[in-house]
């Protein structure tokens, strides 16, 4: 009995370590995003937001930071939106994504781009990336565990960006031609994707938060058949899906000149086309409000000012 | 589901242990065993087959031999059961070597023919796992163990789930008893293994790891290197090599002591070796210990050896006799070796580099002992055997860096390189001057605990003789160690056990 109650002491101090250098790391996210590893940016990013000052979320991969661009949606419509992708981003992240951002955000809708459906995740893989997303939400310290690297040797990972968006001015042209063949075959959405999926909902009903699938215009990660197994399970979960991959054309999406990477990411030209697009679906399905003249966005408003001016002095670049 | 993942550590192991711990006594035993497939399957899938493929024709081949009461038809039955495993794992791990080399080979001497090539999935740890069942059949041939009458046991002992990926490679009379004995677990077991595990974990994930991106910029890119540089990657492939074998044998070793099980130590201070002969009996023990037995003696005393001895000291005296007996005897042993590791001419050129280095060592040993006599050199003296030790470490990290050059060619030419003109940066390989202050701080932490063992200053008993918080102390230092300045997550790469390939 002895023994045991020494157990149970040692792991209680082990769990109160922990926690106490999760504080401590917590404090440091706070200080600035050049302590924190490029990856790591758009979650201690929401986490550092004023509370209650996002009105639309975007989750996802690559696709979804590249495809939506913040500064296009503040000054078309005045959407305070931020973008909580990451590269590669898997479903379990997103999930962890979204429970860290609502911590202290209540978005009126989250943006899942539907790329991060397609990481199976399946089987022993999938188990151990929930098990390392959930040790990461409980106790930062292991997410943030390089921290004495700027602490110690001063290292920095300095990037710029408005609210998960950044300015991508490379230009690859895509040139495969049509890529979205129609056909009746449908690929697969595999079972751990869906019970995370059916986890975001629960949690988004639970907020009172709308959800909005979309696929960003990408010949190099969407076909036909993916598009046929994402209509189906939009329908399924009855939530709202554009797949903007059929609609290339009529948002004016030029793969001379829109993407980065010969059709795998768009650059700043191109997600200025999506988000434009899809900032009216938003503006118009969900009431969002325009917070342009809000005092309370003031400091907003200048961010959002200073990166327009180098986004113009980009794409201007970029057509020249 | 390799043994450092979160799934292995903090799901596996402990709901195994939980359910071990509450099954009655007499299913103990199957659950290990389900617990071996389940693992084995989680790596491999369906090929978790062969495994149970190779138990079953094991555990029939150890009746059979039993049974037999003729020399002659044990022999049979022995060369048999060692084809038939041997020819399995040939089949799978070196059919297509075989079949490109072949080819090159007729297409060389003007033949149009090609043997080609197939897509054959090797199941993971079968070069471990063939071996133990080889050691078990010349065991039983030998008369050292019965044959084992229940198939469930065998499959246990060749299916015992921490020594299925990397060894270490027992014989059947070193583990199988403390493993069918499954004894309940024990608190002092159960913190002694975690101890071992958490400091397997240290080496795999702060040091190895982190090793990994400075050998991977090196030895992928070896034309943009040279001098010293080169050096200094083979130098950090061989600390890398070691702090990951050795720290997942660490782990294995850990978790087997977790269940009561105590498995042979595998690694014994190898740095500490003066010679290469010496390394091989400290660095992959077990390795060393099968080939000794089951290769090197049975040849020393084969025919061919006792007819050149005969022969030899007659007509050649002493001196040629012994070098010849050792070269007939040491040469399967190192090609062998090489051989086991993959199918590839590095490795097998990895295998003769050591057979030359110790034969080199055997036919020099006469002038050796002169030169030591006639120069009144103290073999003991400090200096002395620094020097012995410096040699050896030149000689290991001249092996490791042909063992991981891409191929023989860019071993050569890493070879040369490094006695060219220096080229490259250490702070352009991917590493930054913490991740250098944390390897160096790391292997000193390694260093000091193999000198304080060689030295018999350390051991199991002493740890748990210091007082709580000390103890305690030492614990939550070394998970911090490896949860703070492990190279896992954001800004890292997932790398897989070196060995688990072999």
């Amino acid at each position: 009995m002895r023994a045991f109650r020494r157990c149970v002491l040692f792991f209680v101090i082990l769990i109160l370590m922990l926690y106490g250098l999760s504080q401590i790391v917590n404090v440091l996210v706070k200080s600035g995003s050049d302590l924190i590893q490029s990856r790591n940016k758009s979650i201690a990013g929401i986490q550092n937001e004023k509370e209650d000052s996002v009105d639309v979320l975007v989750l996802g991969d690559s696709e979804s930071y590249t495809s939506v661009s913040t500064v296009k949606l503040w000054n078309q419509y005045g959407t305070a939106a931020y973008i909580g992708g990451q590269a590669g981003q898997n479903i379990q992240e997103t999930y962890y994504m979204l429970r860290t951002a609502l911590q202290n955000q209540s978005p009126k809708i989250v943006v899942l781009e539907t790329n991060v459906l397609f990481r199976e995740q399946k089987g022993v893989k999938g188990i151990q990336e929930g098990l390392i997303q959930k040790a990461n939400y409980y106790f930062p310290i292991f997410r943030y565990h390089d921290f004495w690297k700027p602490v110690l040797f001063g290292k920095e990972y300095a990037e710029e960006s408005f609210k998960g968006f950044m300015l991508r001015e490379t230009v690859e042209s895509y040139k495969g031609g049509e890529y979205m063949k129609e056909t009746k075959e449908k690929d697969r959405i595999s079972e751990m994707v869906k019970h995370y999926m059916d986890e975001i909902l629960e949690l988004c009903k639970e907020k009172e938060v709308s959800f909005f699938l979309y696929s960003a215009p990408s010949p190099v990660n969407y076909n036909y058949r993916r598009h046929n197994a994402l209509k189906e399970y939009a329908r399924e979960i009855g939530v709202p899906y554009e797949d903007l991959n059929l609609k290339a054309k009529k948002i004016g999406i030029d793969w001379e000149m829109d993407t980065m990477d010969r059709g795998d990411h768009l650059n700043l030209a191109g997600a200025d086309k999506v988000t434009e697009y899809l900032g009216r679906i938003w503006k118009e399905t969900f009431d969002l409000p325009d917070r342009r003249e809000d005092p309370e966005y003031s400091q907003w408003q200048k961010e959002a000012r200073e990166y327009t001016q180098r986004a113009e002095y980009k794409l201007q670049r970029m057509h020249k | 589901m390799a043994y450092h993942k979160p799934t292995y550590l903090f799901l596996f192991l402990p709901i195994l242990l939980l359910i071990y711990q509450i099954a009655p006594r007499k299913f103990r035993r199957g659950v290990l065993l389900g617990a071996g497939y389940l693992f084995f399957w989680s790596i491999s899938g369906k090929l978790v087959l062969y495994l149970i493929g190779t138990t079953i024709f094991t555990h029939y081949i150890g009746i059979c031999l039993e049974l037999q009461e003729s020399r002659k038809k044990k022999r049979l039955v022995l060369a048999g059961g060692v084809l038939l495993l041997l020819g399995v794992l040939g089949y799978l791990k070196y059919y297509n070597f075989f079949a490109e080399n072949i080819s090159r080979m007729l297409e060389a001497a003007g033949s149009g023919m090609i043997i080609p090539a197939r897509h054959l999935l090797l199941p993971i740890g079968i070069s471990f796992y063939t071996l133990q069942a080889i050691s078990y059949i010349a065991d039983v041939y030998w008369k050292k163990i019965p044959a084992e009458k229940n198939l469930m046991k065998l499959a246990l002992f060749l299916g015992f789930f921490p020594q299925i990926m990397e060894g270490p490679i027992s014989t059947y009379g070193q583990t199988a008893e403390a493993i069918f004995r499954c004894d309940p677990l024990r608190l002092e077991n159960l913190s002694s293994g975690a101890v071992r595990i958490l400091w397997g974990l240290f080496k795999k994930i702060v040091i190895a790891d982190r090793l990994y991106t400075l050998v991977q910029a090196v030895f992928d890119n070896h034309e943009n290197f040279g001098g010293v540089i080169v050096f200094i990657a083979a130098t950090a492939y061989t600390a890398q090599l070691y702090m990951e074998f050795s720290g997942c044998i660490d782990i294995v070793i850990g978790s087997a002591r977790m269940f009561g099980v105590k498995l042979p130590e595998n690694f014994r201070q190898p740095f500490a070796s003066r010679n290469a002969a010496e390394f091989w009996r400290r660095w992959h023990i077990t390795l060393g210990e099968w080939f000794k037995a089951y290769v090197f003696f049975p040849v020393s005393v084969s025919g061919p050896v006792k007819k050149w001895n005969r022969y030899g000291r007659k007509k050649f005296g002493k001196y040629i006799t012994k070098a010849g007996a050792s070269a007939m005897a040491l040469f399967p042993v190192w090609l062998g070796n090489g051989l086991w590791h993959g199918a590839r001419w590095s490795y097998i050129f990895f295998g003769m580099y050591y057979f030359a280095v110790l034969m080199a060592g055997i036919m020099a040993e006469p002038v050796r002992n002169k030169i030591i006599k006639t120069l009144h050199i103290n073999e003991d003296a400090s200096w002395f055997k620094a020097l012995q030790i410096g040699k050896t470490w030149i000689i290991i990290i001249i092996g490791e860096m042909f063992f991981r050059a891409n191929g023989l060619r860019a071993g050569i030419q890493m070879f040369q390189s490094m006695f060219g003109r220096p080229s490259g940066n250490l702070m352009t390989l991917g590493l930054d001057t913490a991740d250098y202050v944390v390897i160096l701080y790391g292997c000193a932490v390694v260093g000091l605990v193999g000198i304080l063992r060689e030295r018999n200053l350390l051991d199991g008993h002493m740890l748990r003789n210091l007082k709580l918080p000390v103890r305690w102390a030492i614990y939550y230092g070394l998970i911090l160690a490896v949860l703070i300045f492990g190279a896992y997550g954001v800004g890292y790469q997932q790398v897989d056990l070196i060995y688990a390939g072999f």
